[in-house]
Parts: structure tokens; C-alpha cells; sequence
């Protein structure tokens, strides 16, 4: 039991990782709380519901179409929404309520349009591409992937499937952050935003790619969100903000690297008091965040980066 | 003499009649709530399209009869939207009793979402109709402002399946057994009711495990390895929709096949559950037989089939699944109905009276309205059934009755191959 649930908490919590990254990238380099982030995350999973519907092929297919979709979509709603807001008083404080009015504004209209039902997606149908291959040119034999085992233990493909998506994910935000030279600007400004302000640097492109790749996160977690919890409503985004933002407070607010250990903690810990204290488990992401802020308000991983 | 005695009795009749008719109101108020958001959307959605498919139909028709103004008068539905959240569900309930002043209180659908009405309902002296709200502590004798309309009530919704367990279960192999629930009233009160009818019972049944949940819960492949790890020859997972969808994908997902395997909601709301899981995932599974698969006798109302076009024609674009739950909402109309058409005031106590007066007596498609003393609805019971592959068409499922053998279609298929 305590393998199983060590195993099932890291490919959970990569996952996790994966739910929470664009969170702090966004935070990290606007200071702003995007409290509309489950609500993309959510949108993710519908448009992996319309690769399956429209199109009839593999959602992971949704995965590089839902991150181009809302790279744009976040372009766009920066120019919108964000120099209005860095320009307020205390946009930390305003960030909060502006997006909390477009997490509910997403939420309505995707009910209006999709209807309130819970929605899910075959498991069987991910990773078809794999098989296909597999039959093709290897000489496989045609079917499901059925469980995929690890240390002798049978766990849902579906999670390998998100855990190692998520592995590529948390690798492509370091090689953006550390590798690019827009993602050495992203670091510059999240360090210190003035400073970056005052050495010419284009802050607000910078922030705009940010936030772009923040949704773009999003959206790509969206896409296995059916796989991860059955199944998805309008109204889901709102427990995935609160998860994603004890991640990124648990690894560090500010330093999206810190959310990848902080989503494998939360992952083995949600899993271990599923199978020893199964009734308290949803309180789990409380009171992490409780005794993250009284014995090391800065994160995991955290350095002085943390300023709300 | 007789001549001025006989006018008279007219004139006084005539002005009795015309003062009563003064007296009507407009409409009838009937407040309401539902969750067009969140967790409990899926099943409050169906259950107040239902009410709202009842009301067009009555005001399409003059309205409902209304005994105490010897008049139909038309309904009105003031209703909000709770989200799912029994914090707004609390005010939103005090402000139809409170300012809008409705004249019938109907609660929203499942249980946690009853719980405030019933405390405000009492409160205020109203009398609830509970629609779906089945946990056994709404339910008690000195509460007389509450009874339930469209389900059995929690306590002894499970028995048939307790019963099968415990009468057929050893003789089938059945000797260990697992329970998992979601804990809220609705499914922690089932799986209460459910252990004690085992453990009282006496049958040589051990239980192996037995473990509660939150709502909440979207992710069971760690509790499915645990209770795997059990060797059971059952497993009962006690959990509404989208618990019983998370639950079911993960059985398939970590390839684990349970001897016997029993949810609630395949049987509540197929279509939803088939959309979702998928019907290899519900295949061999064992739910309760809902009334659109036992097709009841009325003696008010649409029946099963005449009720189903109905629905299609009113909600064509399918985004609301037909099931249990709309079934039990067009109930409680029927309920309401009934009861306006004996209650001789709008007096909450009477309309008490009025609502009793039909238990035993009115028959539905949901079945035979029977209360017990305190409310809780007895007679609309479920049986156990298991849902198969339809031999001619093995792209659908069809309901087996298992148990009670009275009303059984089939056999068991045990342990699941």
C-alpha cells in the first residue's frame, strides 16, 4: 500500500506540478494573482472534449493546439487587462477581483454553451497515437494500452501519460527561463521589476509572453483533466485554483521550478492520507498552505523573491 | 317564506362565492432553488427542468386546481441559483420565505443542499417539500414541516441491496464485502443504513473494509488499490455522480475487476454515467432499477412514455440528461399538484395535512406516494438490478431486476467474468 501510494502521489503530483506552474509564472513575473487560472485549465479540457468530438483523434493532440490556442488567447487578454491594472494603485489587490469576475464570467458563458453536466473523455482513446505506432511499425498487437506497471503495480496510463507530458512541460519553462534570452528578461523582471523597468528592458513584452505561456500551461493540464478527475464541469476551475495555489505557495510563490517539488509533495501527501486518513484528504491542500506560511513563509524552494 | 329563505341562500352563496374568488390570489408561489454550477449541478438541473416542464404545462392549461379557492390558478416558479453552495442555498431559502413570501417551499435537489432548507423550514413554520433530500436526520417526529416527494429515504432506500447481500450473497460466495462512501448525508446515511441491514441480518458476511471519503473526491485509484488489497467478494461505493464516474473510470483505468461492483448513480442517471464512463466501464455493475425501467401504473400524471416526449420536446438541445432525477422533479409537481387540489387553505399545516392525505393513494410514474409518519418516503423503493449488454443491440445497456425475486428479470451474473 505504501509503494502504491508513493508512486501514485509522484505521478499525481507531477501532474499537479503541471496545474500549478503557470500560476507562479504569472505571479512570478506580474506580482498579479490570476484567481482565473483553473478556469482556463478548465477550457483546456474543452478543447481537448473538441479534438475527440469534432475531429476524432488522440487528445493528445489537444495538447500542442490547447497551448497555441491560449499562448494568443493570453497575448490578447494582457493587452486588454494588465497595463490597466499595473498601472493601479495596488494591483496585487485588484488583480484578485478582476480576475475572480472573469473566472465567473468564463464559467457562465462555457455553461451557457456546454451545458452543466460533468463531460469526460474515453480513457482508452489516449495515447492512441502510441499504439498506432506501435501496430504500424513495430508490429504490436492492436488495443488499449490498459494499466501501465511500476514496480509491479498497475497504475492508469492516462497518469503516466500526464506525468511525463508534465516532465516536458516543467523541462521547456526551464530551458525558457534559463536557455532564451526572453527567458533571461522573465527572470531579470521577476527578480526585481523596477530595476528591469529602469535598465530598458521591455518589461511589458516580457510579462506579455509570461502570461501567454502561463494560459498556455494551463490550458495543456486542462487537457488531461478529464483523465485525472473523471470527468470536468464549467465549474471546475475554481477548486483547481485553490489546489494550483497551494502548490505554488508550497513550492515557492514566485519561483515556477519550486512549484514542480511543491506539486510531487502535494501529490505523495494527497496520497498517503488517502490511504491512511481518507476522510481528511481534502483538507489537505488548507492545511499545507497553513503550515507552509508558519514555518517557512518563503516556499520550498524559496530565496527572498516573495514580496505579497 | 320558503321563497325569501331560498333567495337568500342564494344571494349568500353568490357573495361567498364572489368574497372566495376575491380572496384567490393571482398565483401560486411556489419557491425553489437550484445549482446551475458546481458539484451538485447534475443532479439539481434535471429535477428543476422537471418543475419548470410541470409549471409551463399547468399554466399552458389555466394552472393547477386549487381546492381552497375552488379555481385553477396559475404557478408561479420563483426560483434562484444556489451554485452548489449551501451557504447561498441558506440565504437564498430565507429570502423566498422571508420577501418573497412564496406560499409553497420546495427544496433543491440531494441532500446537501435540503439540509438548510429543512432547518429554515422548520424555522419558519413552512412546510418543505423535499424533493430528493432523502438523509434520514431531516426526518423526525416532532418536525412536522417537512416530507419527501420522489425518493425512498436513505435509511431504507438501501435494503433491497442489503437484503441480496445477505440472502443470496453467501450462497453466491459473498463472505467479505468493502464499503466506501462519500460523506454527506445523502450516501453516508445509505451506507449506515446499509451495514446495519448486514450486520443485523446475521448472514456470515465479514467486512473488510469500510471507509469514508469527502465529496469532493475526483481521484480513487490509491483507495481502489486499498481496498484490492482487501480481497473482496463485493464492493459497495456509496458516492453521487460524479463520484461514482471518477470512481468507476478508475477501476477500468488501474484494470481491477471486482467480483461484484455496486454504485448508485448507473441506475440514477444512466445516460450521464454512460457518457462518462462508457458502457464496458458499466457493464456486470449493480445499481438500483430506476422507475423508467419498471414503467408504473398511474393514476395521475404522464405515465413513463408519455412523460419521456415530453422532456424531448421541451429540452430538444439534450443538455440536460433524462433520468432519475427528472423523473422525481415532475414528480413532486405532480405532488404539488395533487396536494393543492385537497388542501382546503394555503395553511402550511394544512397543506401537511393535504400531502399525507395522498400517501398510499397517489400513484405516479416514480411509483406509489406512501410516507411514513415523519415524512420520509417509503414506498417509492428501488430494486437491485445489474446493468447488461442489450442482446440486440450490444451497443446499448439494459437493467436486470435481481432482487427481490418478486419483481427479479434475471439472474445475478457472479462473480463479474
Amino acid at each position: 500500500m505504501l509503494i502504491y501510494a508513493l508512486v501514485a502521489g509522484v505521478l499525481f503530483g507531477l501532474y499537479f506540478s503541471l496545474v500549478g506552474i503557470g500560476l507562479n509564472l504569472v505571479f512570478g513575473v506580474m506580482r498579479i494573482v490570476n484567481l482565473a487560472h483553473g478556469d482556463f485549465l478548465m477550457l483546456g479540457a474543452f478543447v481537448a472534449f473538441g479534438v475527440v468530438t469534432l475531429a476524432g483523434i488522440d487528445p493528445l493532440f489537444a495538447v500542442p493546439l490547447a497551448f497555441v490556442i491560449f499562448v494568443l488567447v493570453g497575448l490578447l487578454l494582457y493587452r486588454v487587462l494588465v497595463p490597466r491594472l499595473q498601472g493601479s494603485v495596488n494591483p496585487e489587490m485588484l488583480s484578485i477581483i478582476l480576475f475572480f469576475g472573469l473566472s465567473q464570467v468564463i464559467e457562465a458563458i462555457t455553461t451557457i454553451f456546454a451545458g452543466t453536466s460533468e463531460r469526460s473523455i474515453q480513457s482508452r482513446l489516449l495515447g492512441t497515437v502510441f499504439s498506432t505506432i506501435n501496430v504500424k511499425f513495430f508490429g504490436g498487437k492492436p488495443g488499449g494500452a490498459g494499466p501501465i506497471s511500476i514496480l509491479g503495480q498497475g497504475f492508469p496510463a492516462p497518469w503516466v501519460i500526464a506525468a511525463v507530458t508534465s516532465l516536458i512541460a516543467i523541462a521547456f519553462v526551464y530551458v525558457y527561463l534559463y536557455r532564451t534570452r526572453l527567458g533571461t528578461l522573465t527572470r531579470a523582471v521577476m527578480s526585481r521589476r523596477d530595476e528591469a523597468l529602469a535598465t530598458g528592458i521591455d518589461v511589458d513584452r516580457v510579462s506579455a509572453a509570461a502570461f501567454g505561456i502561463g494560459l498556455g500551461l494551463a490550458a495543456i493540464a486542462g487537457v488531461f483533466a478529464p483523465f485525472m478527475f473523471g470527468s470536468v464541469t464549467p465549474a471546475f476551475g475554481a477548486d483547481a485554483t485553490v489546489t494550483s495555489f497551494a502548490i505554488v505557495v508550497l513550492g515557492s510563490l514566485g519561483n515556477p521550478l519550486g512549484t514542480a517539488l511543491g506539486g510531487v509533495v502535494y501529490g505523495v501527501c494527497y496520497m498517503l492520507v488517502q490511504t491512511y486518513l481518507s476522510s481528511w484528504a481534502d483538507l489537505l491542500p488548507y492545511v499545507l498552505l497553513i503550515f507552509i506560511l508558519l514555518l517557512r513563509p518563503s516556499g520550498l524552494l524559496g530565496r527572498r523573491v516573495r514580496v505579497a | 317564506m320558503l321563497k325569501v329563505t331560498g333567495a337568500a341562500l342564494i344571494a349568500g352563496l353568490a357573495m361567498a362565492t364572489q368574497a372566495m374568488a376575491a380572496d384567490a390570489p393571482a398565483e401560486i408561489k411556489i419557491g425553489t432553488l437550484y445549482a446551475s454550477s458546481g458539484r451538485f449541478a447534475s443532479i439539481s438541473m434535471p429535477v428543476y427542468s422537471a418543475l419548470k416542464l410541470w409549471a409551463n404545462q399547468k399554466n399552458a392549461d389555466g394552472g393547477v386546481y386549487v381546492k381552497a379557492f375552488d379555481k385553477k390558478i396559475p404557478v408561479k416558479l420563483v426560483a434562484y441559483d444556489d451554485q452548489s453552495n449551501t451557504a447561498t442555498a441558506s440565504t437564498l431559502y430565507n429570502q423566498l420565505v422571508t420577501q418573497d413570501k412564496v406560499d409553497l417551499l420546495v427544496a433543491d435537489s440531494g441532500s446537501v443542499l435540503t439540509a438548510p432548507a429543512a432547518t429554515i423550514a422548520r424555522d419558519h413554520k413552512m412546510f418543505l417539500f423535499d424533493q430528493t433530500g432523502t438523509g434520514a436526520s431531516f426526518f423526525s417526529k416532532d418536525n412536522p414541516y417537512i416530507a419527501l416527494m420522489s425518493d425512498p429515504v436513505s435509511t431504507i432506500w438501501p435494503k433491497p441491496v442489503a437484503d441480496f447481500v445477505s440472502h443470496d450473497g453467501p450462497e453466491l460466495g459473498i463472505k467479505k464485502i468493502a464499503i466506501l462512501y462519500s460523506t454527506n448525508e445523502f450516501t453516508g446515511t445509505q451506507a449506515n443504513a446499509f451495514r446495519k441491514f448486514v450486520k443485523d441480518s446475521g448472514a456470515p458476511i465479514e467486512i473488510v473494509y469500510d471507509q469514508g471519503v469527502p465529496t469532493e473526491t475526483t481521484n480513487y485509484t490509491v483507495i481502489i488499490n486499498n481496498i484490492n488489497n482487501t480481497q473482496p467478494d463485493a464492493v459497495f461505493h456509496f458516492g453521487y455522480a460524479p463520484n461514482d464516474i471518477a470512481f468507476l473510470r478508475n477501476v477500468q483505468d488501474v484494470g481491477i475487476k471486482f467480483k461484484m461492483l455496486f454504485c448508485i448513480y448507473p441506475g440514477l442517471e444512466t445516460e450521464l454515467l454512460e457518457k462518462n464512463v462508457g458502457i464496458k466501464g458499466l457493464e456486470h455493475v449493480f445499481t438500483y432499477v430506476p422507475p423508467s425501467e419498471l414503467d408504473y401504473k398511474v393514476n395521475f400524471g404522464m405515465n413513463m412514455k408519455e412523460y419521456k416526449a415530453a422532456w424531448d420536446k421541451a429540452y430538444p438541445e439534450g443538455k440536460i440528461e433524462f433520468g432519475f432525477n427528472a423523473v422525481a422533479g415532475y414528480t413532486t409537481g405532480l405532488i404539488i399538484e395533487k396536494t393543492l387540489s385537497v388542501a382546503s387553505s394555503l395553511d402550511q399545516l394544512e397543506l401537511r395535512r393535504a400531502n399525507f392525505s395522498l400517501s398510499g393513494e397517489l400513484k405516479t410514474l416514480d411509483g406509489t406516494f406512501a410516507l411514513d409518519e415523519m415524512g420520509g418516503q417509503i414506498g417509492e423503493l428501488t430494486p437491485l438490478g445489474q446493468l447488461e449488454l442489450d442482446d440486440k443491440n450490444p451497443e446499448k445497456l439494459k437493467f436486470i431486476s435481481i432482487y427481490p425475486h418478486e419483481t427479479a428479470t434475471g439472474k445475478p451474473v457472479y462473480p463479474r467474468p
